[in-house]
């Protein structure tokens, strides 16, 4: 449902429809301003990241392709990636701000009926603790490997064996 | 190395898309991408796996100026569709008449250029209308005459492929604008004038941009370029 909406106000933005993309914008903004915040700590950052993320999406409409996951999803990769392009400008650390524990307040009360998200969430449960916190904290804070060793106290080919080993079982779990 | 080997393939695109991938190894890869279709495949299923978690997170609404930014940065504010309509709703609308005032000073030098160094019009043009960009470029030269409304598109216009322009009538009464049809991309057109053309005063034509085929609902989508009639 969701997804189709999205997909219809996507098409129309590629046709060049400016209030299909502001409806675009209102109804998945909060979702990515989310993501980029919780990677960059910062309101100022969050909403560069956001804004670029937008412009990128309005110039690219047309690039998206259905099969490679939902326009939310593509949307996410994104500003993720505009997120990330700015922790590296910035040369942001991520060390003393985070949360120690894997305080992640994930939202799992919503989307239930996305088919994908029921997946995923099956997924990510089967993966040891330690490998779920490593891939936690790459992928909602943006820590880089060091910055995730400083977080769980083990060495960096400890750390990278987790995630390695983590994102492979997540594959192989999601994989149909 | 032999990048394209299944599993390096996939475990670069996986860290590439969680962010762990840093450095001068992600701009190698991002090279990668572009080189071997298989790499860029394998990076876009990772985001398709991962990036469901950026859902997982609960929502945080943006301040309201960062949409007021993007309308700012993709150019929607100054021709607003919404406001358009509204806009010319008003006797004079300021944003008409300070584009329309830039233009039609600009189209008096060039009308007089026109003149000078093309030969003579046919008899029967009334009006001429000048369509030039912000860089003064003329796009289009518009030939009103008894019945037609004949369209030279110019050599400095760069017309996208993927886009047509609309010509539109904007009226001062206010009422909406009224279309007169596509615009050459390349050449020459000669465009049917409506009867109306005549019959109501008309503080300038205006251009648009539109989806292949043209405006979907019968108003301007982006106005892009205005200019006064000169009356000969």
């Amino acid at each position: 449902m969701e997804h189709e909406q999205h997909l219809a106000l996507l098409g129309a933005s590629a046709q060049g429809d400016k209030q299909a993309f502001s409806k675009l914008y209102h109804a998945t903004s909060k979702q990515l301003y989310a993501v980029c915040l919780k990677m960059l700590s910062s309101k100022e950052l969050a909403e560069e990241a956001l804004q670029e993320a937008y412009v990128r999406i309005w110039h690219n409409a047309s690039e998206y392709r259905t099969g490679k996951g939902t326009v939310l999803t593509w949307m996410v990769s994104i500003v993720r990636y505009r997120a990330l392009d700015i922790l590296r400008y910035h040369k942001i650390r991520k060390e003393d701000e985070l949360v120690e524990n894997e305080s992640f307040d994930l939202d799992t009360s919503e989307k239930i009926s996305d088919s994908e998200q029921l997946l995923l969430d099956k997924c990510l449960q089967q993966l040891d603790l330690q490998q779920r916190q490593a891939i936690y904290l790459a992928y909602f804070n943006g820590c880089s490997h060091q910055e995730v060793v400083k977080h769980l106290n083990n060495p960096l080919g400890t750390i990278k064996s987790w995630i390695r080993r983590g994102l492979m079982s997540l594959q192989s779990c999601l994989t149909p | 190395m032999n990048y394209q080997s299944e599993d390096l393939k996939n475990a670069l695109a996986a860290e590439y898309v969680l962010g762990t991938l840093r450095g001068p190894a992600r701009q190698r890869f991002q090279k990668l991408m572009m080189q071997f279709p298989l790499i860029s495949d394998a990076t876009q299923t990772w985001e398709q796996h991962l990036n469901g978690l950026g859902q997982k997170i609960p929502p945080v609404t943006p301040d309201i100026v960062v949409w007021q930014r993007i309308e700012d940065q993709l150019g929607f504010v100054a021709q607003p569709t919404k406001t358009n309509v509204v806009a010319i709703t008003k006797s004079k609308p300021r944003i008409w008449q300070s584009i329309a005032g830039l233009a039609s000073a600009a189209a008096i030098v060039l009308a007089v250029l026109l003149f000078s160094f093309q030969p003579p019009l046919q008899p029967e043009v009334q009006q001429l209308a000048l369509m030039s960009n912000e860089q003064a470029d003329l796009l289009w030269a518009l030939e009103i005459g008894a019945d037609t409304i004949s369209v030279q598109a110019t050599k400095k216009l760069i017309a996208k492929s993927d886009a047509d322009y609309e010509l539109w009538i904007v009226a001062v009464d206010g009422r909406p604008p009224i279309s007169l049809g596509l615009l050459p991309k390349v050449g020459k057109l000669v465009l049917s004038k409506p009867q109306l053309f005549d019959q109501i005063e008309i503080a300038a034509l205006a251009v648009s941009l539109e989806p292949l085929g043209g405006s979907p609902n019968g108003s301007p989508t982006t106005v892009l370029y205005t200019s006064e009639l000169v009356i000969l």
